[in-house]
């Protein structure tokens, strides 16, 4: 039976309706839970507002991952290349994986004020760690032969590096990078709530104080959304770099 | 013509395990002439792959030396090339790029990669399927990419490990007639490892016949059945029972 495409969005349909439900038996009062139209409104009414926060957001997680992606890729790729290396960083990258980049914003905001910078270094942390542990797990699963074909082709060290280690690690470095665009959006909105006077996080953040529940509800809708695009984003990015996985792998979606 | 084409003198190779040492080969000693067809014969566990790998300089032996082109290893020499069992293509390249890898990490320039890839996929009967990918091609095909890509740098010496060990009976023996048949073209010396006695009497002017634990070069039996041979023949039933014998298996080593 072939399933239709968007059956995804069943269960968020249901949720809705569960929501309108809510509110018309009064559970809440309206000015804690306001009705889907309101919040509906809220983008109609504060359209500016929500586009400008999430464009911020989205700024900040950008830079971040990139910078991530730069820094973990090309280390994660040496480091399961050379065991020397792995030797040498395996303990130090076990010990600060473990910490969640949450609490590392008192510190951040110490080091750098408040606006981009903290965020976007809390950013970097969340993302560099799936993106390294990926990779080197992605460098050491590689076939052993296809590196003894190197080896007897005479290859040199870059050449091995770019056309074997980088590809054969590649449906890894997705996986990673997929971790990390998740992790990322999870910080910047945490970090935009105490460290940043803009992005979603704060525009959250901001509606409460200002009693403004519809706004919360749109801005907690954003990031959702924006949470799942993102990750079709990096799903189809995968399937194009990896084509030649299709036929290979049981389930390479 | 070198007599001496690959020499191996006293080779040994003991691996350090994590229950003490394991000696997989001793004292190997045996020359192969340039344009030789040689077959090494033995029973998995007898150290034949090992012994290959050495002599592709993929593994360095623990006692002894190994002369290939006149000059004693240290790495792998530019003048054999190894052909897998399991292939070795990488996946996320077309066929006319694993094809040209080898000559691209011998700095061979891109024109000049073109034409030997495009001759040496004619030869091994891949013309047309250059742009395909190895996971749409069947065993035997890809095989053939494994041997083209091989020959691509004009090696003095083909090293196979198994290469159609993995294949059916149909397809082995078609790569099997094939092979001598570019080896009758190229004149390339071939070391052939084996665990069918079929396939050594098939393919071999001489087979070195192994025996396990240690791996031991056990006897040399020089293969001189007309060509083409004919596996229903008297001459090569008489020597495949022979070899039987060597390997110590009644029932074959099939």
């Amino acid at each position: 039976m072939r399933i239709g495409r968007f059956v995804g969005l069943v269960p968020l349909l249901g949720l809705i309706l569960l929501w309108q439900g809510a509110v018309w038996a009064q559970i809440y009062p309206p000015v804690l839970l306001p009705a889907p139209m309101k919040v509906l409104g809220a983008f109609g009414g504060h359209g500016g507002e929500i586009l400008a926060n999430t464009m911020a957001s989205l700024q900040r997680v950008a830079i971040g991952i990139g910078l991530a992606f730069v820094v973990g890729v090309p280390a994660g790729l040496l480091i399961g290349r050379f065991a020397v290396l792995d030797r040498l960083f395996d303990w130090s990258i076990q010990t600060f994986r473990s910490i969640p980049p949450i609490s590392l914003i008192p510190m951040a905001m110490l080091f750098f004020g408040i606006g981009d910078q903290p965020a976007i270094v809390l950013i970097f942390l969340a993302g560099l760690w799936p993106l390294l542990l990926n990779t080197i797990f992605g460098v050491r699963g590689i076939e052993r032969t296809l590196l003894k074909v190197a080896a007897a082709a005479g290859a040199g060290e870059a050449l091995i590096l770019r056309d074997i280690i980088l590809p054969a690690a590649l449906p890894n470095i997705f996986t990673g990078l997929r971790l990390a665009v998740g992790g990322g959006w999870l910080t910047v909105v945490t970090a935009e709530m105490i460290a940043v006077k803009s992005g979603l996080g704060y525009m959250i953040l901001n509606a409460q104080m200002t009693f403004r529940p519809e706004l919360i509800f749109a801005g907690i809708i954003v990031i959702g959304v924006v949470g799942l695009l993102g990750d079709f984003g990096v799903q189809r990015i995968r399937r194009l770099a990896c084509s030649w996985q299709e036929g290979l792998t049981a389930n390479a979606t | 013509m070198s007599a001496r084409f690959i020499e191996c003198l006293d080779v040994g190779k003991t691996y350090q395990g994590r229950n003490g040492a394991v000696e997989a080969l001793r004292g190997v000693s045996l020359s192969c002439a340039e344009g030789e067809f040689v077959c090494l014969l033995g029973l998995s566990g007898c150290g034949k792959s090992t012994l290959l790998q050495m002599i592709a300089g993929l593994e360095t032996p623990s006692t002894g030396q190994i002369i290939v082109a006149g000059r004693e290893l240290d790495g792998p020499s530019p003048a054999t090339s190894i052909v897998f069992q399991d292939h070795g293509l990488f996946p996320w390249m077309s066929v006319q790029a694993n094809v040209e890898f080898n000559m691209k990490a011998r700095g061979v320039a891109r024109a000049e990669r073109r034409a030997r890839a495009a001759e040496m996929l004619d030869l091994t009967g891949l013309a047309g399927f250059a742009a395909r990918y190895p996971h749409e091609l069947s065993g035997g095909m890809r095989q053939r990419v494994g041997i083209a890509r091989a020959l691509t740098t004009r090696p003095r010496a083909l090293l196979m490990d198994e290469p159609f060990g993995a294949l059916d009976a149909q397809t082995r023996g078609h790569l099997q007639r094939e092979l001598l048949d570019i080896w009758a073209r190229q004149r390339t010396t071939v070391l052939f490892v084996t665990h069918s006695i079929d396939e050594a009497v098939f393919l071999a002017d001489r087979i070195l016949v192994f025996t396990p634990r240690p791996g031991q070069l056990a006897a040399v039996v020089g293969v001189d059945l007309p060509r083409p041979r004919d596996p229903r023949s008297e001459g090569f039933a008489a020597l495949s029972r022979q070899l039987r014998g060597m390997l110590g298996t009644e029932g074959g080593a099939e």
